[in-house]
């Protein structure tokens, strides 16, 4: 657990509130708190290696296209989503 | 209920499928308008049913059960949607054969339903739905070839068009047993050995037959390890087998959350490369460009400022006609009874009684079509995934949901529908904290009140003559019900409904002309639902009302007289004690009575008291009503019953109170008790009392009207 926060502060992961509009990332990790909402994210498609791109940035909330369709989520979900950039 | 006993001998047919998929089209489709909506036993989610009738004239009866990604439930919704299929709902019986709907574009989201409903052996078939924008999309779908990976019956639609209904309804009463292959998908070599060890063993302790044993050890083997030590479904002994198998896997460095879900969609994404062929990836779509402006951080905003805007002036403007024609024949009605029916007490029960009663509520028929009719276009185009996702923010910040900006603006024409549309939002805490707070909105009936008072009261005059002193009134009537709805939301989700606001996920579904017929389906069903209601509950309460009114009776009496005698001007005299520290006097006291089960009679009960002819619920009369009210004094001080201040506290008084009957009765639908009717009826006058309080006590400081 120390090891992963000290590791965290040295290289903050990316989340998809990072991700540029536009750009296409491959989902890495779902580190929600609550398993079960890790897992509805996983049904909507925002599975590990899962391919997304980010559309639009709102006023606390972004639109992002999965699989072939549009998923709106709040900043505070999109930042328990782990992405690298570049496919 | 007998009819439904009857009807098990039918088939029974369940429709499943994510939501956008369609899922409701395909159900008109099928069944037409022999559909009936009921509430499950013990929940308030609606329950759906409609008849098939197939060629060879034997029928079946359809499920629509609530939209679903899974078969893990998470909001009541979906617990439906699994309950029933797993035969664990209540009254309902486990259904014969599946229909599920999937998107064309989206297959491989809906065939991870599709492979949930396959592994618990459930007869399925899958309708195909929306080939036609997959192919504009350039995603076309082998269904033959998706037919023999899956082993079920798949049949390619377009229900909006009707394409491919026939063939569905053909290809259902010949797929008795289309359980599909079994499960294909597999798990990493340890987990299956595990699984399999598992199975054995609640198969062993447990006497679980095998596909139920597989659920229940992914299920046990997903959990959390901490949760183990609660769970006291299964014995000692198998528990501290799974304990031991989590830290096995959890060892290997396996992730035991959401291994499962890779597994089972591994195979989902190969079935899907063998049947999708996508010929050609559109560029920007027209859902994108639309997109763009419409949930922009700022023109999202003005745009849905400006579909509120055309709404209102719907509601409030264009629904006048229909609504005065509706009047206009029960004019015409009461004419017809006082030529049949000889005057006395009869006729005046039959006229002042039930056809006064109804007609008050019915009145409002065109609105509540009005309000559907465009809540219907804005849901069928896609628009209103939109307005909860730009809602969100501010509701976020009273601890709602975007989802329950929707209801809080259907509240505006009336509480009724409003508390309805909060059926979408899955958290039982936020939607109960909306449906709250809905009857704060103020809505259509309160707005004849608020007209009368503001004609008589307020000045004429205008501040930097462009906004006059009547419209800022009205406006901060509205303001007032808008910001203690918001307050109460806050303060409910604090204390009684505690809990973090749940995150926004949403689906935003592709922009598409509405279908005029599923519109038109919903105003149906929603416009009958409440004319059924105008004609029980509403007709029984105005009788009631009519009766306390008019009895005892004083003879040789002036209306006036002869309502003060009444059980309600009793009443009225009885509460003035209470309602005096509000500056209301007795008469306003028969008003609040006579109208706490419908806020507008307060306008015609005043026409009574103040004597004038022809004061119904109409506009005639009101003219010299608000004379006569201006003109009143009281006999022993020499001062006006009613002021500027008076009529600023009686307005608002009627913005928090709760005096509809019709709202407490779909609470107690909604909530299924009276707990939570009785609860809201509770603090609505309370927060009515004493915000009314305060504002006579501060007008009488600040010298106003005193």
């Amino acid at each position: 657990m120390q090891k992963k926060k000290l590791k965290n502060i040295m290289h903050p992961p990316s989340t998809l509130v990072d991700a540029p509009i536009g750009t296409r990332v491959r989902i890495r990790q779902l580190r929600h708190a609550r398993p079960e909402m890790s897992a509805r994210l996983r049904e909507l498609g925002f599975c590990e290696d899962a391919i997304v791109r980010c559309i639009l940035k709102g006023n606390g909330n972004i639109i992002c296209e999965i699989q072939n369709s549009r998923i709106g989520l709040d900043n505070n979900l999109a930042r328990t989503i782990v992405v690298s950039m570049g496919e | 209920m007998r009819s439904e006993d009857e009807r098990e001998t039918f088939r029974q047919i369940a429709l499943i499928g994510n939501p956008n998929s369609g899922k409701t089209t395909v159900f008109n489709a099928l069944t037409g308008l022999r559909q009936k909506v009921g509430n499950y036993p013990g929940v308030t989610v609606e329950k759906k049913e409609g008849r098939i009738v197939f060629d060879n004239g034997t029928e079946a009866t359809l499920l629509d059960l609530p939209g679903t990604y899974s078969l893990a439930a998470a909001s009541p919704d979906e617990q439906i949607t699994a309950d029933v299929l797993l035969g664990r709902a209540p009254r309902t019986s486990v259904p014969h054969l599946v229909v599920c709907v999937v998107d064309a574009c989206n297959l491989e989201r809906g065939l991870y339903l599709v492979s949930q409903v396959i592994d618990r052996r459930i007869p399925l078939v899958v309708a195909l739905n929306m080939t036609d924008i997959a192919a504009q999309q350039g995603i076309s779908v082998d269904a033959a070839l998706l037919e023999r990976e899956l082993g079920v019956r798949v049949i390619p639609m377009v229900a909006r068009k009707g394409i491919g209904v026939n063939e569905l309804k053909q290809a259902l009463p010949n797929t008795r047993s289309a359980t599909g292959k079994s499960r294909q998908w597999r798990l990493p070599e340890p987990v299956q050995r595990e699984c399999e060890e598992l199975v054995g063993l609640l198969h062993d302790h447990h006497r679980l037959p095998d596909t139920e044993a597989f659920h229940e050890a992914i299920e046990l083997l997903t959990a959390d390890t901490a949760l183990l030590e609660k769970n006291d479904r299964y014995d000692i002994e198998l528990l501290q087998h799974v304990r031991r198998d989590h830290q096995k896997l959890d060892f290997l460095g396996i992730d035991r959350s959401s291994v499962f879900f890779v597994s089972r969609s591994g195979w989902i994404k190969s079935v899907c490369s063998r049947t999708v062929t996508r010929t050609f990836h559109p560029g920007m779509s027209f859902s994108d460009r639309v997109d763009r402006v419409v949930t922009h951080r700022f023109w999202g905003i003005v745009i849905f400022l400006g579909i509120m805007a055309v709404l209102f002036q719907a509601i409030f403007t264009w629904a006048a006609l229909p609504m005065a024609w509706i009047r206009d024949g029960f004019d015409w009605l009461d004419a017809v009874v006082a030529g049949i029916v000889p005057p006395g007490d009869l006729q005046d029960l039959l006229i002042r009684g039930g056809l006064a009663g109804v007609a008050a509520v019915v009145t409002f028929l065109p609105q509540i079509l009005f309000l559907f009719l465009f809540l219907g276009f804005l849901e069928d185009s896609g628009y209103m995934a939109r307005a909860a996702f730009i809602m969100d923010r501010l509701m976020g910040k009273v601890g709602l949901h975007g989802k329950s900006f929707i209801p809080l603006l259907s509240s505006f024409a009336c509480a009724i529908p409003g508390i309805m549309a909060t059926r979408t939002i899955d958290n039982p805490k936020d939607r109960l904290a909306t449906m709250l707070v809905a009857p704060l909105m103020s809505c259509s009936a309160r707005l004849p009140v608020y007209a009368l008072l503001i004609a008589a009261f307020v000045p004429a005059g205008t501040v930097l003559g462009i906004f006059s002193y009547a419209g800022i009134t009205l406006l901060s009537m509205y303001l007032l019900g808008l910001v203690a709805a918001l307050s109460m939301a806050w303060l409910f989700k604090k204390t009684l409904l505690r809990g973090a606001p749940p995150p926004f996920l949403m689906e935003l579904p592709p922009y598409k002309l509405p279908s005029l017929k599923s519109v038109f389906f919903q105003m149906w069903e929603r416009a009958s639902s409440f004319l059924k209601r105008a004609g029980t509950i509403i007709l029984g309460a105005s009788i009631l009302l009519w009766f306390l009114a008019s009895y005892p009776k004083l003879s040789d009496a002036t209306p006036a007289q002869q309502l003060t005698y009444s059980f309600a001007g009793r009443a009225g005299r009885m509460i003035e004690p209470a309602i005096k520290p509000l500056g209301f006097d007795w008469k306003i006291g028969i008003g609040l009575v006579s109208s706490l089960f419908q806020r507008e009679v307060f306008v015609s009960t005043m026409g009574t008291i103040f004597n004038i002819e022809n004061a119904g619920p109409g506009h005639q009369g009101t003219v010299s009503l608000r004379q006569q009210m201006k003109q009143d004094r009281d006999p022993t001080t020499g001062l006006p019953t009613f002021t500027l201040l008076t009529a600023i506290c009686v307005m608002v008084y009627y913005v928090l109170a709760m005096q509809c009957l019709s709202t407490v009765a779909v609470m107690r639908r909604e909530t299924n008790g009276w707990k939570w009717p009785l609860f809201q009826i509770g603090y609505m006058t309370v927060l009515a009392y004493a915000v009314t309080f305060i504002v006579y006590r501060a007008g009488l400081w600040l010298g106003v009207g005193g």
